[in-house]
């Protein structure tokens, strides 16, 4: 694994909860120190988008108990910035369709949807 | 020409190094992440997500060198959206990473960009991206 995912599963705050038989919810905390505000940006810092996807597909290979591989982005929204030390709130909702595993995920601050995307995955050579 | 003078990311979270060319609305840049990288595992390899910044970035530097040509400062830029990405390879630490993007549209702040990038003859990720530029925004 790598450093920026032990970095996301220490920021995790409470355990992963189940609200259906397929969606899953979990609460983080990205503290002014972690490692994915370094440099994102000098004065500024705000969670890259790149990291909240991250963040989900951690979650999804913590709750599934194995190694997923990223195939594809379908589509994403970041509709606001998500700030150090904000409570985000990671809800996704995985399903298999036409042999294909795809995860829905949104990510909340205060109630409001910050980001919201459908991504794909391949359990095929992920080796974290 | 480096990309640190045209881009306001910075190690760790800068990803890519160089700009290597600027053609009308295209561009590529170039990566070589080390292995220390945050996103470099144990045994080098490079998490996925890294490829959807790169082409941000690759494109970040296209228009601060652009901004930089009109004696403007580099602004800030937010990727607001993804379509359609999909990751066909892998790549790791050491590897030379050249990240091609092309301008499908702009608009009132924002661009829409078709990114690729490539490890040798091989696509690893393309995709299209939105992003949110912030005129004068440092």
């Amino acid at each position: 694994m790598n450093a920026l995912r032990n970095a996301i599963r220490d920021s995790a705050e409470g355990d992963i909860a189940r609200t259906g038989p397929d969606t899953v919810v979990r609460r983080y905390r990205f503290a002014p120190g972690f490692i994915g505000f370094s440099g994102h940006f000098p004065g500024n810092p705000i969670l890259p988008a790149i990291v909240q996807v991250c963040a989900v597909i951690s979650l999804a290979e913590e709750e599934g108990g194995k190694p997923l591989r990223l195939a594809a982005v379908r589509s994403a929204k970041f509709h606001s910035p998500i700030r150090p030390g904000e409570e985000v709130s990671i809800r996704y909702r995985r399903s298999c369709a036409s042999g294909e595993d795809v995860c829905d995920a949104t990510l909340s601050v205060a109630g409001k949807t910050s980001a919201a995307f459908q991504l794909r995955f391949s359990e095929e050579e992920a080796s974290r | 020409m480096a990309a640190e003078r045209l881009i306001p990311q910075r190690a760790p979270m800068r990803l890519v190094d160089r700009l290597l060319s600027v053609h009308e609305g295209c561009g590529v840049a170039e990566s070589v992440l080390p292995r220390e990288n945050m996103m470099a595992d144990g045994e080098g390899r490079l998490d996925e997500v890294a490829f959807v910044e790169m082409i941000a970035q690759g494109y970040a530097a296209f228009k601060g060198y652009l901004d930089l040509v009109e004696g403007k400062p580099a602004g800030e830029g937010f990727l607001v959206g993804v379509r359609n990405l999909e990751i066909t390879g892998r790549a790791y630490a050491g590897d030379r990473l050249l990240t091609s993007i092309r301008t499908v549209t702009s608009f009132g702040g924002f661009a829409v960009v078709e990114g690729i990038v490539t490890r040798g003859d091989e696509n690893v990720a393309s995709g299209i991206l939105k992003l949110w530029l912030v005129e004068d925004g440092r």
